[in-house]
This record gives C-alpha cells, sequence and structure tokens, in this order.
C-alpha cells in the first residue's frame, strides 16, 4: 500500500503578511489523511514545531533550500496512532507519561471555568509534568488554547459516559 | 487564531438575522401585515423576512457553530459558510421582493429566482450540517439524531415552498400545494425544521447552561419516535394532497403527534430543570421559560388551528414564530454572544493576566428589560390576532420593534465589552461581526528576527 502525496503548505506568503503560521499549520495536519505527509515550507528552520509535530506522532525530515528557506517533510510515525477510545486529537503517548503531579475536579462548574482553572494550573506546573482533570463535557474550547501553548493532552469520557477525563502535559 | 471550534461566521449569520428581524418588524410596524390580510405581498413578505431572514438565518448560524461540539469534531467544509449566508440572504430577500407581484408590482423574474438561491443556500448547509452528523454517525446519539431529524424537514419545507411561489408562474405540482398546502409548509417551518433543530441544542446546552446531569434519556427517545412519526405523517398528507385528496385528517393527526412530542420535549426539560445544580439561573434561562411556556401554548393551538383556521391558525403560528422560537432564540444570543467573545478575547489571556467571568461581559437587568419587552409583544399581538384587531396588532409590532432594538444595543454592548471597567478592557478588540485575522500578537511560535 502506498501512502498519499505529501500535503504541500508554504508558509513564507502569510509570514510576509506578518501573520503566525502556526494556526495555518495546525489546521493543514488536522485535515490530513491517514498516513499522508506534510511538506511544510517557511523561510527558517522551524525548530520550535518539531517539538509540536513529534508529539503528534510525525518525524521531521528538513534540508535548506538554495534560495535559503527550509524544507521540512513531516512523516506520521507508522504504530504512533492514538490509542483505542482516546478522543482524537489526543497525543499519542499519553501512555508513557509520568504521573500526574496535579489533580483537579472540574466536575459541576459551568463553562468555561473548567478551561480556566485548566490553563491558570498548567500554566505554573514546571515543563514535563502532568495535570489530570475530570470534567462534565469534552472542553471543545480549550484544546486548540492547548495547542497554542504547545501543551498536549489526552481525554475521553469514563465507560459510564457521564465524566470527561482529561490528562494535559506542560509543554516547554 | 480562534481555534477550529470556533466557527469564523457565526457572528455574521447572527448579525444578518437581526437585520432581517428589524426590518420584519419594521414592516409590520407601519401597517404591512396584520390580521386576516397574510396572503397579501407585503405580509407574506414580512412573514418571511422573520421566518427566513431571522429564524432560518439564526438556526443555520448556530448549528454551523454547534454541530462541531455536539460532534467534537471540526465542521466538513467550513468554507461553504460564507456563500451559504450570502446565498440565504439574497434568496429571502429576492423572494420577499417576488411576494410584492401579488400586489401589482413589477418584480421580474424575483419571485421564480428566491427559491432557487436559498435552495443553493441549504443545500450547502446540509453539506455542512449533516455531512458532518453523518460522518460521526451522530445518530447514535439522541440530540444528534433530534438535529438530523430537522435537517430532513428543511428539504421538505424548501420543496412545499419553492411550489408555491412557482405556482404563480403556472407550475403546475406547485398549484396543487394552494390552499391546503399552506398549513403543511407552515408545520414544516416552525414544527419541524426549527423547533426540532431548537430541541437537538437545547437538550446540551440547557444542561450546560443550568450544570445538570447531560446525556441521553427515555423522555427524549420517545419525543424523537413522536417527531419522526409526525414527519410520516406529514408527508403522506402532502402526498394525498398532490395526488388530488384531502389532507385534512393527515395533517390534523400530524399536528396532534407534533403536539404530543412539544410535550415529551417539555417534560424533558422539566427534569432538566429539577436536576439542575445552578444556584439562580442566569437571564438566558430564566427567559426560556417564557419560550417553553409559549412552545406549550402553540403545542396547544396546533389541532384548533388546523381544525379551524382563520384566526386560531394567525395566533398559533405567532406564538410559535414569535413566542417560542424567537424568545428562546434571543434569550440564549445573549449567553452565546458574550461566550463566544469571551473565548476570542480571554482565553489567550488565562493565566497571564486577570479575566472577568463570562457573565460580566452582559448586563442581565438591560438583557432582562428587552426580553420582557419582546414577551409583553408577543402577548399582545397574540391577543389582537385572535380577536382580529388590526390597531392593535400594530402595536404590538411596536413594542416587538423597540424591544429588538434594545436587545441589539445590548448584543453590541457585549461584542464591545462595555459592561467591563476600562481597566479589565484589553486594547485591541476583535471586529464587531466579521472574523478576526489569524495574526497573534501575544504568544506566538517563536520566530528568528529574520522572519
Amino acid at each position: 500500500m502506498t501512502s498519499p502525496a505529501p500535503h504541500r503548505l508554504d508558509v513564507r506568503p502569510s509570514l510576509a503578511q506578518g501573520q503566525d503560521p502556526f494556526s495555518l499549520i495546525m489546521q493543514a495536519v488536522d485535515g490530513l489523511q491517514p498516513g499522508q505527509p506534510l511538506l511544510l515550507i517557511a523561510p527558517f528552520r522551524p525548530v520550535p514545531l518539531f517539538n509540536v509535530m513529534a508529539n503528534r506522532g510525525f518525524s521531521a525530515r528538513d534540508r535548506q533550500l538554495p534560495d535559503g528557506g527550509w524544507q521540512v517533510e513531516f512523516t506520521p510515525v507508522a504504530g504512533e496512532t492514538v490509542e483505542e477510545g482516546l478522543a482524537p486529537g489526543s497525543a499519542p503517548g499519553a501512555a508513557l507519561w509520568p504521573d500526574p503531579a496535579r489533580a483537579l475536579d472540574l466536575t459541576g462548574l459551568m463553562p468555561p471555568e473548567p478551561m480556566v482553572r485548566i490553563l491558570e494550573t498548567i500554566d505554573r506546573m514546571t515543563p514535563g509534568e502532568v495535570l489530570f482533570a475530570t470534567l462534565d463535557r469534552e472542553p471543545m474550547f480549550l484544546f486548540p488554547e492547548l495547542a497554542m501553548r504547545h501543551h498536549e493532552w489526552a481525554g475521553n469520557f469514563a465507560a459510564d459516559g457521564a465524566t470527561y477525563r482529561l490528562l494535559v502535559r506542560r509543554g516547554i | 487564531m480562534l481555534g477550529k471550534a470556533l466557527s469564523r461566521w457565526t457572528l455574521a449569520w447572527f448579525a444578518s438575522a437581526m437585520a432581517f428581524l428589524l426590518a420584519a418588524l419594521a414592516m409590520a410596524t407601519f401597517g404591512l401585515a396584520g390580521p386576516g390580510r397574510w396572503s397579501e405581498g407585503w405580509a407574506l413578505a414580512a412573514v418571511h423576512l422573520f421566518a427566513l431572514g431571522w429564524l432560518c438565518q439564526m438556526m443555520l448560524g448556530s448549528l454551523i457553530q454547534f454541530v462541531p461540539v455536539l460532534t467534537a469534531r471540526p465542521l466538513i467544509l467550513p468554507r461553504l459558510a460564507l456563500p451559504a449566508l450570502i446565498l440565504c440572504g439574497a434568496g429571502t430577500l429576492s423572494l420577499a421582493g417576488g411576494f410584492l407581484a401579488l400586489d401589482g408590482w413589477p418584480t421580474g423574474v424575483l419571485l421564480a429566482a428566491g427559491p432557487v438561491l436559498l435552495g443553493l443556500a441549504f443545500g450547502l448547509a446540509m453539506l455542512m450540517l449533516g455531512g458532518t452528523l453523518v460522518a460521526t454517525r451522530a445518530w447514535r446519539t439522541q440530540d444528534g439524531s433530534t438535529v438530523l431529524l430537522a435537517l430532513l424537514a428543511l428539504p421538505v419545507l424548501w420543496v412545499t415552498g419553492a411550489g408555491m411561489g412557482w405556482a404563480f408562474g403556472g407550475i403546475a405540482w406547485g398549484a396543487a400545494l394552494l390552499p391546503d398546502g399552506l398549513s403543511l409548509h407552515v408545520l414544516l417551518g416552525a414544527g419541524f425544521w426549527l423547533t426540532l433543530a431548537a430541541m437537538g441544542v437545547s437538550y446540551r446546552l440547557f444542561p450546560m447552561f443550568l450544570i445538570a446531569p447531560d446525556g441521553s434519556s427515555p423522555w427524549r427517545r420517545a419525543a424523537l419516535i413522536a417527531a419522526a412519526l409526525a414527519l410520516a405523517l406529514l408527508l403522506a398528507a402532502l402526498g394525498v394532497l398532490l395526488a388530488g385528496g384531502d389532507p385534512l385528517p393527515l395533517a390534523v393527526a400530524c399536528g396532534l403527534a407534533c403536539a404530543f412530542a412539544a410535550g415529551l420535549y417539555l417534560g424533558e426539560i422539566r427534569r432538566i430543570w429539577q436536576s439542575r445544580r445552578a444556584p439562580a439561573p442566569e437571564t438566558n434561562m430564566q427567559w426560556s421559560r417564557a419560550a417553553l411556556a409559549f412552545l406549550a401554548l402553540a403545542a396547544l393551538l396546533v389541532a384548533p388551528a388546523l381544525i379551524l383556521g382563520g384566526p386560531w391558525a394567525e395566533a398559533a403560528v405567532f406564538v410559535a414564530l414569535a413566542g417560542w422560537l424567537s424568545t428562546l432564540t434571543l434569550a440564549q444570543m445573549v449567553k452565546i454572544t458574550s461566550f463566544l467573545t469571551w473565548i476570542q478575547v480571554f482565553a489567550p489571556l488565562i493565566g497571564r493576566a486577570p479575566v472577568p467571568m463570562v457573565h460580566d461581559l452582559t448586563d442581565a437587568r438591560a438583557a432582562g428589560r428587552s426580553l420582557a419587552l419582546w414577551v409583553a409583544g408577543v402577548l399582545v399581538g397574540a391577543a389582537a390576532l385572535a380577536a382580529q384587531v388590526p390597531a392593535l396588532f400594530d402595536i404590538a409590532a411596536l413594542v416587538l420593534l423597540l424591544a429588538a432594538l434594545l436587545h441589539g444595543h445590548e448584543l453590541i454592548a457585549i461584542r464591545r465589552l462595555r459592561h467591563l471597567s476600562e481597566t479589565a478592557r484589553p486594547a485591541g478588540l476583535p471586529p464587531m461581526i466579521l472574523p478576526p485575522s489569524d495574526r497573534r500578537t501575544d504568544h506566538d511560535i517563536p520566530r528568528p528576527a529574520s522572519a
């Protein structure tokens, strides 16, 4: 079976307009087919992105272009799939994370209060530490904010469907 | 970045819908619509500005925001949101303009073109919403299947509306829909498409706003089965009508099934309300109770409206559209607008600066005043239609117009963070209606100076 052709994304025009390409890149990653690589063209070597993409299960191979720009091919690593039963967007390696350093019970709070408490807590923790939280519902508005801050998360509903369990690992 | 959880065009749908609401109410205030005159051109134009421009656009805009939350997945084809909005607005204007041909105005192809534009708009909306719901197999959940059933009614609503519109241009099957198909068209729009969608959305939003246990319940399943049965009866009535028969017995059976479904829905909401943990429900929920009372009244009026027609039908449709659906929409708009504004402005600041609470963005008393005025206007308007007093209906329309203007003023204040103190208000605010650019200033990824 051949993997799909890479999705090419040149972020130089949006950077030239002073825009942050991070959201563009994350949108492109969300839109990839299973097994499809992302071919990123940037005016500099996007070092911070390597970590973000590694956490999402992509390996990186980069080379400098003749015009001084950089081309990075992010390829999904076979086997680095989200564990069965975890919500899409969950970090693939969550099973190997350290035990949670903090736990929050956020049930019975009206949104966006759980989001406020999680972000305030995780931003005070040290990089690599893990926060565990229980919520009444999947915190849809929290996930983009976690990605923007380079934190990883993994979550799912408990078997009874009433409680959402969330692990957040502090990024760098 | 707004994040994939926030639809870019939600506020544009809301703003467009508010503009149509004000236009419809202004027309009614000027006496262009009223008791016993609903088949005149201006009145039909006002009704469709209200039903399509205001209620239908609010519902589509809300679903584009809500379906990703319901399915926990991004919307498929989100780029269709803007073309759908433009086509829906243009189609509504074209149809409303086209109805003036009934009053002798030279309106050209407007009446023929309106349904085409609206059909395209609904098609795009169905692709996004139906596509996302089907791709995530949302029929397995009760709120998802309720919204899917609402979406199933939308093309049937369109067929009946387009048929009647085109009947004036000599389309034979369309002419067969007049006049008895009108009640089926109104049931499809107010009873199925808009009410079922509102039910599906409220199953998820009400427990969130009341801090009550979420999840499936036997009431929801029973309401869904009753609504599906009612839709089957309505399709049968439509078939009988097109075949030249009398659809009334099936239509009345459908109306009774609708009323039963509404009763089950109200039972479910009562259950949610009683299991709430929120000590004091906020303005949006307080005034949603008035909307629910109007739903109960509309459900009681369905059978007399279908059998007796006349003032009964006029009052029933008004209570459903202006009472139930509009009061609910206006009440929840306050909460949804302040929530989306809060997410846009303050989510990036959490943990880095003090952030206000979502309800700090709203003046609950101002919102409560405009909603109270709205409900008073609906009561007066329903009485004017029941008693067939045109002057009283004009006064009701003026009260509703004032209420909508006050409500719009409060929504603008929420978007501009006017209820926050000077110090709590960030310097740069997002655009009032249009989506913000992706430019970020506060926490970009690290970038070399050369970039």
